[in-house]
């Protein structure tokens, strides 16, 4: 997931930075986890997870839309 | 990252995270790149759940129940109505003794000092209860200060209303 992380974004997450966002999003409910792999523990979005990040990233969509037309006109 | 060091950086988390977490965390930490970079990353993270404690799924949410059973939550509580009991007792011996009911007296007798240590020595154990309480369980821990405040009100409204 590090790996994954930072080949999209360019950021290198640390292992406790990660575990602080799984256990918040496990709390909200947006992800829940799956039965062990040896001692890795895989992890999979909810239905309520699914909702909130396609409502996040419509809005984020919006936005970049929004900020290239302004960027665009300058 | 090897087993010992992972160990001990695990051991910095609250014991209800490492209850959750510790040995799929563990996996993650000895799989990966060791380093000062990663400690100083794990080291911070574990302060901040002691501080901005979380609760996972499959960690027990504390209830109601459960916290007011806590003695910084029962204390103040106890505290407020034992105030409010003696001064209902104080009351029913002074018609009793034909005094006509409390009255406002220039020294004050024990009965009212015993009552403001009752009400001032809450206030530490309050405080106490709600910054240990309310990151952890916000809610539930609203519910038992409304109740201490509650309590409190109650054993300080004669004060006011009897003029004492």
């Amino acid at each position: 997931m590090i790996e994954d992380i930072a080949t999209m974004c360019g950021t290198r997450l640390g292992p406790g930075t990660l575990y602080g966002a799984i256990a918040r999003l496990e709390q909200q409910g947006w992800i829940e986890p799956l039965p062990a792999e040896e001692r890795r523990r895989p992890y999979r979005i909810t239905g309520k997870g699914l909702k909130v990040l396609r409502a996040r990233l419509s809005m984020l969509k919006m936005f970049t839309k929004a900020g290239l037309e302004r960027l665009e006109s300058l | 990252m090897n087993r010992a060091l992972a160990r001990l950086l695990i051991c910095l988390y609250p014991r209800d995270w490492r209850q959750r977490y510790s040995e799929e965390f563990e996996a993650l930490l000895l799989a990966g790149r060791g380093g000062l970079r990663t400690a100083a990353n794990v080291v911070w993270s574990a302060l901040c759940e002691h501080i901005f404690s979380i609760r996972g799924g499959y960690m027990d949410q504390p209830t109601f129940g459960a916290i007011i059973k806590k003695p910084s939550a029962f204390l103040p509580l106890a505290m407020s109505l034992t105030a409010l009991a003696m001064l209902g007792g104080a009351y029913i011996f002074s018609l009793s003794r034909g005094h006509g009911g409390l009255v406002r007296e220039p020294d004050e007798g024990a009965i009212a000092h015993l009552w403001q240590l009752l009400m001032a020595g809450q206030m530490p154990v309050l405080v106490f209860f709600a910054i240990k309480w309310l990151p952890r369980a916000p809610r539930q821990t609203l519910y038992v200060l409304a109740l201490q405040a509650g309590a409190a009100l109650a054993s300080m409204a004669p004060v006011f209303l009897l003029n004492l």
